[in-house]
């Protein structure tokens, strides 16, 4: 909320310093966003009255003014306003006149005119946001007199008032709570005792939404532009003047913080009464649009319709208007979870709503009417009745708890003074009903309904004692690992091997569009009822949506190689399961960069996708093939007969949607929940102390024999001395095409050895020529030497 | 009078010296010290020799063979040597090194890693939640009603069954209290979404990392001593930190935090980095309604709970100026992190 300074410094002493003044408040947690200077330089300009205006000659948007300036010569002002009438008082820049940002006057020819000098609107002049024409000055200004006098200098304060603070949206609001805080006193208000009546004018039919309702007449008013002083107060805090009626109901809001409504007595029929809305109850408001109603929102009506929605916006055909002769002016205390329902409802969030749905001050609400009724005579005229009509009942005042001054401490871990706290309670208007040397009852303040328990009062304490005075302490202890943090560790694992062999890491937005859940890689997700935008309506069943659109992002800015992973959370539908996915994704070439050597590119392929994930430490992976419509070739990744997800090539339909020219290899796998294995310590092996002996043995087989049948040949020939066997070449497909008739060529490499001597010669041939025997007598392949 | 082995072995060394190259010295070497070479044939002269002489020319022998043989030896090796750095002489040693093959984390992951990192060494474990939640655990139960003004629905994602996302990590306060009987002292790292629209400083899912501590005696002075050390350790120890009091409904007292730290971007500014306080009595009563017991009775339990913005921590760490950048995974963004 925006606060003159000007306006403040009407009810309390402040600070010399604006700094000092934003930085006391901010720290006792009332935060000051902005600070702006406005009407800083207003020298040079002056109030001028329009004697007559005609049409530019050359430019059909412009106007040729004659204005009177106090100096008894007509000076001639070229102007592009339209708003303005001729007798109307405005301001002047005469030239020599800067205006905000460093806008310099002078005497020019516009379009061929002579224009001596300029006629400004509020935002030309830095006093207001208004930019929509002149600012039309009230008759009252006096011609030549210089603007500064009716607009001085002021600062505007933005102040974030958090919910909990009702009583600080009003300028006397924030006085009291600044008074406080510097330990100044704030001038009493001077409202006369209103006095109230019942009686049948004003009835209430929904005492739960509105438990007290008041209506003050005031005849005989004359609705007119506002006097400057309350313009400028309201524009200073960026409130646009309507009329004098109006105007003072906001000037009143603004100040005390209690909404006022101002009805045109002559269009009512009957008495008020205050009821909930019947089902699809129409109701025309202010904004000029039609709001279909419910038993839920509260309506003022009179006898015939709804004339404002109660603490919301008032009636289209009941408002104040130029010809309204007689006033009803509205004070009421409404029930803070209906406004807000309704406000939500509807849409129609208004300055009057955002207090009623905080809570208003109760004691404030027949002297909010008094002052207004007081302030609409000043500027209106008209005679208000001596009563007003008032129905149901205030609130009841905030129930008084007490404070235990060691309970104070022992939250705040430092030690404030008993006098110390009571002083502090006391000047928040805390009255002290009784006490002991450990505890204290206090009377709450109809304005601070937030005070609800022992521990609010510790927090107001806090507040003016001062944070920076408590010194920060250590409790660090000693604390057990919990399932979370294993799993938190065996993730980060994850990642790190990942990252060793060049995968970077991504994170995709949980939430993706309707579309990407359509491709098929889930059949459906679970959507949002209120989606912000088409591209997040949804919960993300699959991670592998989002990292192709990371690789078409990145394919488009000219990436060559893309090795991704993602490990996040997937939503499965029907119920938004929520599952640890990790997703793969490898394309292009195998180097991020070119080889200056001459080693010929590789293209990244199945078997790049197949190490990474054997690099994972998941224990033994198998790989099935399986059918997937999005995949050129799928398989299904068992880790024993669990089924942990699948990986293959993506489809050249998919992969050309991502814009890859490279085939894409993926694997999403569902991570289990323990996966603690990559983190199990590891029992040593004893390393081997003889030599090992290795020999070579190359085949042509069958196009269609596998590495996994070959060496389930080799290793189930039950040597003893052979430990490993490793593939180091392999010709097949087209480059194998000269070797006649699919068929293949293998390479591979068999080690021997003995743990408990150094082998001879003879008995690894032995046992490599009876490996070699049954190589061929089993596959029947072709032995090569 | 010098002995003709004298003569030979003085030859030897200087041919040996004058040597070429590895091959030039094997030549030397054949010629003096090969099986017929000039000082062998002086073995088999031995055996001509009269019992007087013998000795004399057997000790003079050995001398010229050690003598040439060392003499060959320390040639080779220098010339290999000077064969060798004369082939790497010539090697631009200015050539790129063979590229950085290792891939990177994602910069929120690492700001998240830091700062579990740091709360751990202060003996907080790890909790976790699911991000769809219920609106007990996102509002009632942190003390938040339905009419609450903290409370918008227009800023919550809901699912068609009444079910929402997480509009904060606070929702595992909640969870913890539930599982476990305090003392408790855990941090929740993850996700959250608000329905914002989405611009520089907003992204409608960001991250968190949630702190719960429960105990007897738990004091704001603690939950300073905490943060302070937290955000120091994170921003270094010239960093100021600022302790604002403000409103959130489910701790009383709250605050926000800010820090300024000549070491950032934003230098003199305060920037605000953590919404914190102490849990408010009302939810400790009304987790303990839900577990059916007292165990979290206020009167003897007191906590303070706290919630980091990561996106927000890791934008002013790495002086990143979009929180687009971290949905958008461009390869060039995140290896600038590796």
């Amino acid at each position: 909320m925006k606060f003159s300074l000007n306006w403040l410094g009407e009810f309390v002493e402040l600070p010399n310093h604006i700094a000092q003044l934003a930085e006391l408040l901010t720290l006792a947690g009332v935060e000051v966003e902005g600070i702006e200077n406005r009407g800083a330089n207003l020298k040079d300009v002056v109030v001028a009255q329009i004697t007559s205006s005609t049409p530019h000659p050359n430019a059909d948007r412009l106007s040729v003014c004659a204005v009177e300036d106090g100096s008894g010569t007509p000076r001639q002002i070229v102007c592009g306003a339209k708003n303005y009438r001729v007798g109307d008082k405005v301001p002047l820049a005469l030239p020599g006149a800067v205006l905000p940002n460093d806008f310099r006057i002078e005497a020019s020819k516009l379009r061929g005119v002579e224009s001596q000098g300029m006629l400004c609107s509020a935002k030309e002049l830095g006093i207001a946001e208004d930019a929509a024409g002149l600012l039309i000055l009230s008759p009252e200004a006096k011609i030549g007199a210089p603007l500064r006098e009716i607009f001085p200098n002021d600062t505007i304060l933005d102040v974030e008032i958090t919910p909990n603070r009702a009583d600080l949206l009003s300028h006397y609001g924030l006085a009291r709570e600044i008074a406080t805080l510097t330990r100044k006193t704030i001038r009493p208000l001077e409202i006369a005792e209103p006095s109230a009546i019942g009686g049948n004018a004003v009835q209430i039919s929904a005492p739960n939404e509105c438990p007290f309702y008041s209506a003050r007449r005031i005849d005989d008013v004359t609705v007119g532009p506002s006097p400057d002083w309350l313009r400028r107060k309201l524009d200073a805090v960026g409130l646009r003047s309507v009329n004098n009626v109006v105007d003072a109901t906001n000037f009143v809001m603004l100040e005390l913080g209690q909404p006022l409504h101002a009805f045109d007595a002559d269009k009512l029929t009957g008495g008020i009464n205050v009821r909930l809305a019947q089902p699809n109850e129409k109701f025309l408001a202010l904004d000029g649009r039609t709001y279909n109603l419910n038993p839920q929102n509260l309506l003022i009506a009179d006898a015939q319709r709804g004339i404002a929605l109660g603490g919301v916006m008032g009636g289209a055909d009941t408002g104040v208007t130029s010809a309204t002769r007689n006033v009803l002016l509205e004070s009421a205390y409404f029930l803070p979870s209906s406004i807000r329902r309704t406000a939500r409802e509807l849409s129609l969030p208004s300055d009057a709503s955002y207090r009623f749905e905080r809570g208003v001050d109760p004691e404030m609400i027949l002297r909010a009417s008094v002052r207004a009724t007081q302030l609409l005579v000043e500027c209106a005229g008209g005679a208000a009745t001596p009563e007003t009509v008032v129905a149901g009942a205030l609130p009841a005042p905030p129930a008084g708890f007490s404070l235990r001054y060691a309970r104070c401490d022992r939250l705040l871990g430092a030690t404030v003074l008993p006098a110390e706290a009571d002083r502090i309670l006391g000047g928040f208007g805390l009255q002290k009903l009784g006490g002991t040397d450990d505890q204290s009852t206090w009377k709450i303040p109809s304005y601070r309904s937030d005070l609800r328990r022992e521990v609010d009062l510790i927090e107001e304490i806090v507040r003016v004692f001062g944070i920076n005075q408590i010194r920060g302490s250590d409790r660090s202890c000693f604390t057990t690992t919990s399932a979370a943090d294993r799993r938190y560790d065996s993730e980060k694992n994850l990642r790190q091997r990942l990252v060793a062999r060049g995968f970077c890491e991504a994170r995709t937005s949980a939430l993706v569009s309707r579309g990407s859940v359509g491709e098929g890689f889930a059949e459906q997700a679970v959507e949002l009822r209120n989606p912000l935008s088409e591209d997040h309506v949804a919960l993300r069943p699959s991670l592998i949506p989002g990292l192709l659109g990371a690789l078409e992002r990145n394919l488009r800015t000219g990436a060559k190689s893309v090795r991704f992973f993602e490990l996040g959370r997937a939503f499965l539908p029907p119920y938004g399961a929520e599952a640890r996915h990790l997703v793969l994704l490898v394309s292009g070439r195998a180097e991020s960069a070119a080889d200056w050597r001459g080693d010929r590119a590789r293209q990244l392929d199945l078997f790049d996708l197949k190490g990474a994930l054997e690099a994972l430490g998941l224990g033994p992976l198998r790989w099935e093939r399986s059918e997937n419509p999005n995949f050129a070739l799928a398989a299904g990744i068992y880790s024993d007969s669990t089924l942990l997800g699948l990986a293959g090539q993506l489809s050249s339909a998919h992969a050309s949607k991502a814009g890859a020219t490279a085939p894409v290899f993926l694997a999403e796998l569902n991570l289990p929940n323990e996966l603690e294995s990559a983190l199990q310590p590891r029992s040593f092996q004893e390393l081997q102390r003889f030599p090992v002996v290795t020999r070579d043995i190359a085949l042509l087989a069958p196009e269609t024999l596998t590495h996994a049948e070959i060496l389930t040949a080799l290793t189930s020939a039950s040597e003893p001395l052979l430990t490993a066997v490793e593939l180091f070449d392999l010709f097949s497909g087209k480059a194998a095409g000269n070797l006649g008739g699919a068929r293949k060529s293998l390479a591979y490499t068999l080690t021997y050895q003995d743990k408990n001597r150094t082998l001879t010669h003879d008995e690894v041939n032995a046992a490599h020529d009876r490996i070699r025997e049954r190589m061929r007598r089993e596959l029947g392949v072709e032995l090569r030497e | 009078m010098t002995h003709p082995l004298e003569e030979l072995r003085d030859g030897a060394l200087e041919e040996i010296a004058a040597a070429p190259n590895e091959q030039a010295l094997e030549t030397v070497r054949v010629h003096y010290l090969g099986r017929s070479g000039s000082i062998s044939a002086w073995g088999e002269r031995m055996k001509t020799l009269s019992k007087e002489e013998r000795p004399v020319v057997g000790k003079l022998l050995n001398q010229a063979r050690t003598a040439v043989s060392a003499a060959i030896e320390e040639a080779g090796e220098k010339l290999r040597a000077a064969q060798e750095s004369g082939a790497l002489t010539g090697l631009d040693i200015s050539l790129p090194g063979t590229p950085n093959e290792l891939g990177a984390l994602h910069p929120l992951t690492q700001m998240l890693d830091r700062g579990i990192e740091l709360f751990r060494r202060m003996g907080f474990a790890l909790a976790e939640g699911p991000d769809i939640e219920d609106e007990w655990h996102c509002f009632d139960a942190l003390n938040t009603a339905p009419d609450h003004p903290a409370r918008n629905e227009a800023d919550t994602f809901y699912l068609p069954d009444g079910r929402l996302l997480r509009t904060h990590t606070s929702t595992v306060q909640i969870r913890a209290m539930q599982a476990a009987s305090p003392p408790i002292r855990v941090i929740a790292p993850g996700s959250a979404f608000r329905r914002d629209e989405i611009d520089a400083t907003h992204s409608a899912r960001f991250h968190q990392i949630e702190g719960l501590y429960v105990d007897e005696g738990v004091s704001v002075a603690d939950l300073k001593g905490t943060l302070e050390f937290f955000l120091r350790e994170l921003f270094g120890p010239g960093t100021a930190v600022r302790f604002r009091p403000h409103y959130f409904p489910f701790t009383e007292p709250s605050f926000e935090i800010d820090v300024k730290s000549k070491a950032l971007k934003s230098g003199e500014k305060w920037i605000e980095v953590c919404g914190c306080g102490m849990v408010h009595p009302a939810v400790f009563e009304e987790v303990s309604r839900s577990r059916g017991d007292a165990a979290y009775d206020p009167e003897k339990w007191t906590g303070f709970a706290f919630g980091l913005g990561m996106d927000r921590l890791a934008m002013i760490l790495f002086d990143i100026p979009d929180i687009r950048l971290f949905a958008q995974n461009d390869l060039r963004f995140l290896r600038q992190f590796a």
